[in-house]
């Protein structure tokens, strides 16, 4: 019997889908004796007064799960009230509910006249020991508050539910991020619970300032949101932009933070990623410093930093916690082996098949004594030995770890080897593969790899055809295209183009710390200076007029992690008379 | 608007298709071109003979490719009217296509050389493939084809062993000059110098020199060995400088780096060898009523390698007559050469360049007969100045050393 009813309500929802809102609402007037409401909208009826029929409506819309507890007891003594505490096992802290919800209610002596509404009052005020309690009216909130993880309690003869924020549950702990690795930095990642996510950016950045909010969205899923940003360094107009974004957004369900990011980027036909995301609570808090704007997305450790640069993606984190001279070497690095990632094999095509006389005469022989015996042209050789390499890198990160480890034995067996013995490549191409390769590993973001892995290809093609001549006029369309995108308002390629030279010291080259005067212009565009200037550290005779005593009152509040409140409230113009008080 | 994206399609495709993959060569379909040989047979016609290496024999990394035995290279040749006619009848005896990228070496036959090369030489300049970077030599009393059928022991490819030869022998000794075929291009017809390209020979027995067993002994049976200067006088091989007679000549057109002199000391010759590291020169024309004149300056540095006699060299006042002994050697050399330029009418020094950037308004009246008249008549005044930097390691001689040298 069950059974039956359980297949007639999928038959019935997928019905609903299909012909839309209209009809499922039909469906909810026309029988009560079902359920109220479809799964995308459910029914904002009021609580009824009998608790027995509220516990019968729960059930019915809960369709009976087991997991949806249901514990009966009666409040006070004699007469006594009925009264049931719903909870959802697995998402409630046990110790929570069992401790300081349900506890208080039994042991507690309740005044004999208390009943309905009074009660209902004595238990909110006095009784129940956690937060987050609310009464709650209408069946949508009613099961919002369950499925968060809230204890609803009940009374017979009261319309009303009271909510118990008793949310916990087993989350994974917190660990060393898997995809943004450092060697010096913090070890913590995120993780799938959004509240810890946000308590771990708030450990970095201990300021009233830094503003969260919260919403719903996805019909289905009722995922949480969290946009998190510094009041008064965050562009209010982006903020503005970031939640009309975000309320636009009608999906059916929310699962990661990929979606959200498919919804509010700036433009879907680009090979670059226009949102920044990262599992480190380091980087969002520099971000947010800077005056971007995160956004979290419960049940994923992926965090999204909105506007996102194209230099941003070339930036590790490490580079800030070395020293500038380090980080800036490093970064060229980066560059480099971002441009060698997306050109390396179309060059060597181009070079070898169009422009033989821009090989060194000595490499130009032993490439061409390696090409005798290949029977393809190098196109083909090198998109082959491409796609291998392609196929190699997707098997090894969808298989288990264990099997991984093989696939790299024979694929550096077959195609480091038995392909050039086999005579199907040349040993040329496999080290411009491999090359590649390792580059493409080597870019410090994932998003920019993968768009350098389609990119390379596009290129190869052109190259075989046109030779360098092509290559050069893909790479000046791949520029223009970067120059025309926008993350969020804000230029995609500054501060590079258009030129800001005061940001530019945070590009490819990283100046000093002390030396960064402002941020980013373009992001935070109402409060722009950073910290003080002339903090360039120097034995204390050469600091110049300023009294020893004066600089030792000012630099720990800077120095230190928290940006003070003062410098936040802070316009440019009279940071502008600061500065003018320090140079003198 | 409703066709901008189709039409855009349309022109993608287009411009992947129509204009296919112009000059688009697989490197194992090309014949890669590392010397080029200009002659002239008997009967007129030019012959031009390119060498084509085999890259399985040369880059030695590789295992496959032919087998390490084959030659590095072979030589193919063909007559025509033109060098390009011949260029072009090449391809009756080869699979591939003869790519020039990668000429670095034009050898020019004694008998073309003799007749004129601005015909050849232009036929090379305008090939969009060739480099004029390439060095000229001439094939000095053998043909271009011979000579670079010659196989070389140390590069396995002749042209590079050629070309390496020219350079180091110029640094290091001073008796060659690189001339790349631009510098002759511009000499031929510049009027106020005569151009010097060096000579290459074959030493030994010329007929085994094409076959491998030359370089499968440790004394090869045929050698390239460079000889002398040739002088061209109009785009014509006019003489040959003998190559002792060449330093002079190339110190005064400041192409010398290094090289070596040695002086008679107390009595004996040669006795102190002066290894010089480093020299300049500098030659400026004067002018003086409507008279030319040059001066040479020349700077040298160097240090004592060898003496023969025990010469104390602690002593500043032994070493200034070193000084003064060296400067004499190295004057005569260069007066020497420039009356023997003098006598022959050719100005391979430039003097004549020189008074055309300077003296532009009087070159005019002396171009015309500047090789005849003012050339061999021109005042030319050397002045040198040699510095002892050091002694080697040894500043006092052995007392032994008079009588080992004795």
């Amino acid at each position: 019997m069950r059974l039956g009813k359980g297949f007639k309500k999928v038959g019935e929802f997928n019905k609903n889908k299909r012909l839309g809102k209209k009809s499922g609402r039909k469906q909810a007037d026309s029988s009560s004796t079902e359920y109220d409401g479809d799964m995308r909208n459910v029914s904002r009826a009021p609580l009824r007064d009998s608790l027995k029929a509220n516990i019968e409506h729960v059930r019915r819309t809960t369709g009976g799960s087991p997991d949806v507890v249901v514990r009966k007891f009666v409040v006070g003594r004699n007469p006594g009230v009925e009264a049931a505490a719903l909870f959802v096992d697995g998402l409630v802290d046990d110790k929570n509910v069992y401790d300081f919800v349900l506890e208080p209610l039994l042991q507690s002596n309740i005044p004999p006249q208390k009943s309905g509404k009074d009660l209902l009052d004595f238990i909110e005020n006095s009784l129940v020991a956690v937060s987050g309690v609310e009464r709650v009216s209408d069946w949508s909130e009613f099961f919002s508050g369950l499925m968060e993880g809230s204890t609803m309690l009940m009374l017979d003869g009261v319309s009303l539910a009271l909510k118990t924020g008793t949310q916990g549950g087993q989350f994974r702990s917190i660990e060393e991020p898997t995809s943004q690795l450092a060697v010096r930095g913090p070890r913590e990642g995120f993780t799938e619970s959004l509240r810890m996510n946000t308590a771990m950016v708030r450990r970095y950045i201990r300021n009233p300032y830094l503003w969260q909010e919260s919403m719903v969205i996805g019909e289905a899923t009722q995922t949480r949101v969290s946009v998190m940003y510094i009041q008064g360094i965050a562009n209010d107009k982006v903020v503005e932009e970031v939640r009309r974004r975000l309320k636009r957004i009608k999906a059916d369900s929310i699962l990661e933070s990929g979606y959200i990011e498919q919804f509010i980027e700036d433009k879907t036909f680009t090979l670059f990623p226009t949102v920044y995301h990262t599992e480190r609570p380091d980087i969002v808090a520099a971000n947010l410093l800077e005056g971007r704007i995160a956004i979290f997305v419960d049940g994923t450790p992926f965090v999204l930093v909105v506007p996102a640069l194209f230099i941003q993606f070339f930036h590790a984190v490490e580079d800030y916690y070395y020293r500038f001279d380090i980080a800036s070497a490093l970064r060229f690095l980066r560059v480099l082996i971002f441009f060698l990632s997306l050109v390396a094999p179309s060059a060597y095509v181009a070079a070898t098949t169009f422009h033989q006389e821009m090989i060194p005469s000595a490499l130009v022989l032993s490439l061409a004594a390696q090409r005798e015996a290949v029977p393809f042209p190098a196109f083909i050789e090198v998109l082959v030995m491409e796609i291998a390499f392609e196929i190699l890198r997707e098997a090894g990160v969808r298989l288990p770890r264990q099997i991984g480890q093989a696939i790299s034995i024979v694929g550096a067996l077959v195609i480091g080897q038995a392909a050039v013995e086999a005579g199907f490549v040349s040993t040329s191409t496999v080290i411009v593969v491999s090359i590649t390769a390792i580059a493409s590993f080597a870019t410090p973001t994932v998003a920019i790899a993968t768009s350098a892995r389609i990119i390379r290809f596009v290129f190869i093609v052109i190259s075989s055809m046109f030779g360098f001549y092509g290559l050069v006029i893909g790479l000046l369309f791949m520029t223009l295209h970067l120059c025309s995108l926008r993350s969020f308002g804000v230029p995609y390629m500054s501060p590079l183009a258009p030129m800001i030279p005061s940001n530019a010291g945070d590009t490819i080259l990283r100046k000093p710390i002390w030396a960064w005067k402002e941020r980013p212009r373009l992001i935070s565009q109402n409060n722009i200076i950073r910290q003080e200037p002339y903090q360039r550290p120097m034995p204390p005779h050469r600091t110049g007029d300023t009294p020893p005593a004066d600089t030792g009152d000012k630099s720990p509040a800077n120095t230190g992690g928290t940006p003070p409140t003062k410098t936040m409230e802070k316009t440019p113009a009279s940071s502008g008379d600061d500065k003018g008080e320090n140079g003198e | 608007m409703i066709g901008k994206w189709r039409r855009l399609v349309v022109v993608l495709i287009c411009t992947a298709v129509l204009p296919g993959c112009w000059s688009q060569n697989e490197l194992n379909d090309l014949a890669l071109v590392f010397a080029i040989g200009l002659d002239l047979t008997e009967k007129g016609e030019y012959e031009m003979s390119v060498q084509v290496v085999n890259p399985g024999n040369v880059a030695g990394a590789t295992q496959r490719g032919g087998g390490a035995g084959g030659v590095p290279y072979t030589v193919i040749s063909a007559t025509g009217d033109s060098p390009m006619e011949a260029n072009l009848k090449m391809s009756l005896k080869l699979s591939r296509i003869l790519y020039y990228g990668h000429a670095n070496l034009v050898v020019i036959g004694e008998s073309l050389a003799r007749k004129g090369v601005a015909h050849a030489l232009d036929a090379l300049e305008r090939n969009s493939e060739f480099r004029t970077t390439s060095r000229v030599v001439i094939a000095r009393g053998q043909s271009a084809k011979e000579t670079l059928k010659v196989l070389t022991p140390i590069a396995k490819v002749s042209s590079n062993q050629i070309q390496s030869m020219l350079s180091h022998s110029q640094t290091l000794w001073g008796h060659t000059v690189e001339i790349d075929v631009w510098e002759l291009f511009h000499d031929i017809y510049s009027t106020g110098v005569n151009s010097v390209v060096s000579g290459i020979n074959i030493v030994g027995n010329r007929a085994d020199g094409a076959k491998q067993t030359n370089v499968q002994s440790t004394e090869p049976e045929a050698r390239l060995v460079l000889d002398g200067l040739g002088v061209f006088k109009q785009g014509k091989l006019d003489y040959w400088i003998p190559t002792n007679g060449t330093r002079g000549v190339l110190w005064i057109m400041n192409k010398v780096r290094q090289t070596n002199i040695t002086v008679a000391w107390q009595g004996k010759p040669e006795a102190i060898g002066y290894h010089i590291v480093r020299t300049n020169v500098s030659v400026r024309p004067h002018m003086k009523n409507g008279k030319p004149s040059i001066k040479i300056r020349v700077e040298a540095l160097g240090d004592i390698l060898e003496t023969l006699v025990p010469v104390n060299l602690a002593d500043a006042d032994q070493i200034n007559r070193i000084e003064k002994l060296i400067e004499h050697s190295i004057w005569k050399e260069l007066t020497a050469a420039v009356r023997n330029m003098k006598e022959r009418k050719t100005d391979v020094f430039g003097f004549g360049e020189q008074f055309e950037r300077n003296y532009p308004k009087d070159w005019r009246k002396l171009e015309a007969d500047w090789f005849s008249v003012h050339f061999p008549q021109l005042d030319v005044s050397v002045e040198v100045n040699a510095i002892i930097r050091t002694a080697g390691l040894r500043i006092k001689p052995f007392k032994r050393t008079v009588e080992l040298g004795g």
